[in-house]
C-alpha cells in the first residue's frame, strides 16, 4: 500500500510553484550513501513505494533503507472527458515534493557497490534523474 | 592538529554579496569569513584549489596570511555547499589562540569487524559519526578510533563511552547518542506498508464537518464520493448545451 499521511488538516491544496532548488533534506544524513534527486517533480507515495520495493529485493535483507521524502501533497485530478467548474475535482493521489538536490533513499550497513546497485534500482523507477552520493565533508 | 600548520593565503574581499561572491568563485577564488575574539568580521577569498585540498585532507587549524594585517590562526567551523552539495561556495573561520579551549567536531572512526555482524540480518548502525570535543587548539585530534570487535547483537556503544584522547578534552555531545549499534533487520513483506494505516483509503481531515444528527445516512466529508463524483459529470452531460452569445 503506498505511502498516505494518517490525517491532514485540509483535504485539498493549491499546486504553488515548485521551481526551487533544495535547501534542505538535500544530504546523506542517516545512511552511508544516498539517491539524489537532480530535478524537480511530485512524486507518488506509489512510485516511492515501487523504489523501496525494488531497492528492498536487490539487498535481500542486508542493510537498511531510509525513505526521505513523505508524500504529504494531496494532488486532484479531473475524471475523464467532464466539463471545467463545478469545483475542485477529489484526490487522485498523494505526492512528495521532491526539488532539485533532494535526497530521495539512503541506505545504511552495507558496502558502496551493494548500495549503488540497489539505489539505482530505486532510480530507475523515479520520475526525475537521480544520482548516486555518499556522505559530504563535514567540519 | 598535525605537526606543521598549513598557511592559506587570503585576500580582503572588497564587494559583498552573492553577485560578487559568484565571480570571486569563476576566478578561481573561495569566499570566506574571518570572525572572532571581539574584532570585526573580515570577508576574505582564498584560492579555491588550496583551500579545498586542505579541506578534503582533513585540516582544521590554519594559519592565515591575510594582506596589510599580521599572521592569524583561524579554526575553520562551517562549510556552506550549493544545492546538490558537490561544491563548496564559502567558509567560516574562527580565530583562535593555539592554547585556547575550543569546540570542534571530531570524526568517529569504527575499528575491527564486531562479531555480531556473523549473525544473519545483522547490520551495524552508525548514526552519529561525528562528536563534537571541547579542547585546546593545539590537541585537536584528526579522528577517534573505537573498537568494535567485541560489540555483538542489541549492543551499542554511545558517545560517552567513546575513550577521548586527550585528558583535558570534554565531551559536549549527549553522552547517550548512539555511536554504533548491531541490530537485526526486521524482514519486510512485500505489499506491507509500516506508516501507512491499514484498510484506510483516504486520511482523516482534521477540520472536516462532523454531520449533524439525523444526518448520518450522508457520507462523511473525508470519504471519497465513489457514487457522487461519478453521478455529477453524467448529470452535467445530460443538461442541454448553454445557449451561445
Amino acid at each position: 500500500m503506498a505511502l498516505m499521511p494518517k490525517r491532514v488538516k485540509y483535504r485539498k491544496e493549491q499546486r504553488r510553484v515548485r521551481d526551487r532548488k533544495a535547501t534542505k533534506g538535500n544530504y546523506v544524513a542517516y545512511g552511508d550513501y544516498g539517491l539524489q534527486a537532480l530535478e524537480g517533480a511530485w512524486v507518488a507515495g506509489q512510485v516511492l513505494e515501487a523504489g523501496r520495493i525494488a531497492c528492498q529485493h536487490y539487498l535481500k535483507r542486508e542493510g537498511k533503507l531510509f525513505i526521505r521524502v513523505f508524500p504529504d501533497k494531496p494532488i486532484s485530478k479531473k475524471p475523464l472527458e467532464t466539463r471545467m467548474g463545478t469545483g475542485k475535482a477529489e484526490v487522485d493521489y498523494w505526492a512528495a515534493r521532491v526539488k532539485p538536490g533532494t535526497m530521495l533513499f539512503e541506505i545504511a550497513g552495507v558496502a558502496e557497490a551493494t548500495a549503488k546497485l540497489a539505489l539505482l534500482r530505486a532510480a530507475v523507477k523515479m520520475p526525475v534523474r537521480c544520482r548516486f552520493v555518499g556522505r559530504r565533508l563535514s567540519v | 592538529m598535525k605537526a606543521q600548520t598549513p598557511v592559506l593565503q587570503a585576500k580582503h574581499r572588497e564587494k559583498l554579496g552573492s553577485r560578487y561572491s559568484q565571480r570571486v568563485r569563476n576566478a578561481g577564488g573561495l569566499p570566506a569569513v574571518v570572525y572572532g575574539h571581539g574584532e570585526a568580521p573580515v570577508a576574505i577569498s582564498l584560492e579555491a584549489h588550496d583551500a579545498l585540498a586542505h579541506f578534503h585532507a582533513g585540516e582544521k587549524v590554519f594559519k592565515l596570511e591575510l594582506a596589510g594585517s599580521k599572521e592569524q590562526i583561524v579554526l575553520l567551523k562551517e562549510l556552506q555547499f550549493d544545492y546538490l552539495g558537490t561544491n563548496i561556495v564559502h567558509a567560516d573561520f574562527a580565530r583562535v589562540d593555539l592554547n585556547e579551549k575550543v569546540r570542534t567536531k571530531v570524526a568517529i572512526h569504527l575499528i575491527g569487524e564486531a562479531k555480531g555482524l556473523k549473525q544473519a540480518g545483522a547490520i551495524l548502525m552508525h548514526p552519529v559519526n561525528e562528536i563534537t570535543i571541547e579542547c585546546k587548539v593545539l590537541d585537536i585530534p584528526e579522528f577517534i578510533e573505537v573498537l568494535i570487535t567485541d560489540l555483538d547483537v542489541d549492543q551499542m556503544v554511545t558517545a560517552g563511552q567513546v575513550k577521548l584522547p586527550g585528558g583535558d578534552m570534554r565531551l559536549i555531545t549527549d553522552s547517550h547518542a548512539v555511536v554504533a549499534q548491531i541490530v537485526i533487520q526486521q524482514e519486510i513483506k512485500v505489499g506491507e506498508e509500516t506508516t501507512a494505516v491499514a484498510g484506510a483509503a483516504e486520511p482523516e481531515v482534521l477540520t472536516a464537518k462532523k454531520p449533524a444528527e439525523g444526518e448520518a445516512a450522508k457520507p462523511a466529508a473525508g470519504a471519497k464520493p465513489a457514487a457522487g463524483g461519478a453521478a455529477k459529470p453524467a448529470a452535467g452531460a445530460a443538461k442541454p448545451a448553454a445557449p451561445k452569445k
